[in-house]
């Protein structure tokens, strides 16, 4: 199959990872958007008969990572952490969690950016920890703890109604 | 006994040997924190797949599906240029008229539900969101009388795959685990209640009944089944 054709097929994933990660549907699009035009840039990269979709994503959470730094020196995006919560203290998670019930999207952006995209890959699309790990170019040991404590802030903030 | 958090994680993500795993099924069918703990790694798996499927699903904008047109430098003749494009825009076309089958069967299905509780991956009907989740879940033994989804009898088909039936407001049917994910087999109009309910019931039965393999569930193959995640090569 050709190279285009194949990117075409990975696209729907592709935008969804990218939803996840950039949340707004058109920063999302944006960062597709940028990512294809780089694959297409750089496609003599890619090897044939290596998967185009671990290179795609390696790309795109790249590109995204950039902008995210960008944007940080910029100081336009501060990052909605943890720390408002800390301060605040305990009362106050549990009152955010209970304002959040349900809502994966307030929850996800809980997240540090690192364990956002390691939830994304692995528990929405499905890669198992070695692969993440391929993608994101980290060791596994540093793919399993992000996991780890981006899933308790989720399952915190996701919890079932008492 | 306890297992450490990574270790249920990665029990659920399947990241185990087939030996590890399936002391850790051997252990969740005795120890109820255990078998509560992998449910709540579930519960949020499938929380997060459920919401963010319906993006894969979403048409690809043409900003971005323009970027990949594929062009006709390496054509030589305009008749081979002319294939070219019949066949392309036969694909788009027939890739349109599919999602336009879907979307009218699925709206058909709920006209009035936001939330979907179907999807289409690859062609092929899902549950998604809330419906999912209850076929995840829910047991039918202790489900709540007011569940927005009720649990009917659950079994393994012929091909060895767990089924469950399930009715709601919106859509009654059978969901068959495969690929990790609930595809209906079968899916009537959610009959609401009463005199219907039953009739759909009966019917949901008999379909139930035609593909059973053996004899349906009991409550405790039932919450096996669950915490093994509807997994019968497991």
């Amino acid at each position: 199959m050709r190279f285009e054709e194949e990117l075409v097929e990975l696209l729907p994933r592709l935008r969804r990872f990218a939803r996840g990660l950039a949340r707004h549907a058109s920063d999302a699009d944006d960062l597709c958007q940028a990512a294809i035009e780089r694959a297409l840039k750089s496609r003599d990269q890619w090897q044939q008969g290596t998967r185009l979709d671990s290179w795609m994503y390696r790309i795109t959470r790249n590109l995204w990572i950039d902008e995210r730094r960008a944007a940080g020196r910029r100081g336009v995006q501060t990052p909605i952490d943890d720390k408002v919560v800390q301060i605040a203290g305990q009362g106050a998670a549990e009152v955010e969690a209970g304002a959040l019930r349900g809502d994966v999207d307030g929850a996800m952006a809980r997240l540090p950016d690192e364990q956002r995209e390691v939830v994304m890959l692995i528990l929405v699309e499905g890669y198992a920890y070695r692969e993440a790990a391929d993608i994101l170019e980290v060791p596994i040991g540093t793919v399993t703890s992000r996991l780890a404590r981006g899933r308790e802030t989720l399952m915190f903030y996701l919890r079932e109604a008492a | 006994m306890s297992l450490d958090p990574e270790t249920v994680a990665a029990f659920v993500d399947g990241e185990l040997d087939d030996l590890t795993a399936r002391r850790i099924e051997r252990e969740a069918a005795t120890d109820a924190a255990l078998a509560a703990e992998i449910a709540r790694h579930r519960a949020v798996k499938s929380r997060l797949a459920a919401h963010y499927a319906p993006i894969a699903e979403e048409a690809v904008p043409d900003r971005l599906r323009s970027l990949l047109a594929v062009d006709d430098k390496v054509d030589t003749s305009l008749a081979d240029r002319r294939d070219a494009r019949r066949t392309r825009f036969g694909a788009i076309h027939w890739g349109a008229i599919a999602a336009s089958l879907v979307l009218g069967l699925t709206i058909g299905l709920r006209p009035w539900m936001p939330i979907a509780d179907v999807a289409s991956e690859g062609g092929t009907l899902v549950a998604a969101g809330p419906l999912a989740e209850a076929l995840d879940m829910q047991l039918a033994s202790s489900q709540p009388g007011d569940a927005a989804v009720r649990i009917g009898v659950s079994f393994q088909d012929k091909a060895g795959r767990y089924c469950r039936t399930f009715e709601s407001a919106s859509i009654d049917g059978i969901g068959c685990r495969e690929s990790e994910r609930w595809q209906l087999e079968r899916t009537l109009r959610g009959q609401a209640r009463g005199a219907y309910r039953q009739a759909s019931s009966g019917e949901l039965a008999a379909v139930a009944a035609t593909m059973m393999a053996g004899e349906p569930l009991d409550g405790a193959a039932e919450q096996a089944a669950r915490d093994a995640g509807w997994d019968h090569s497991r």
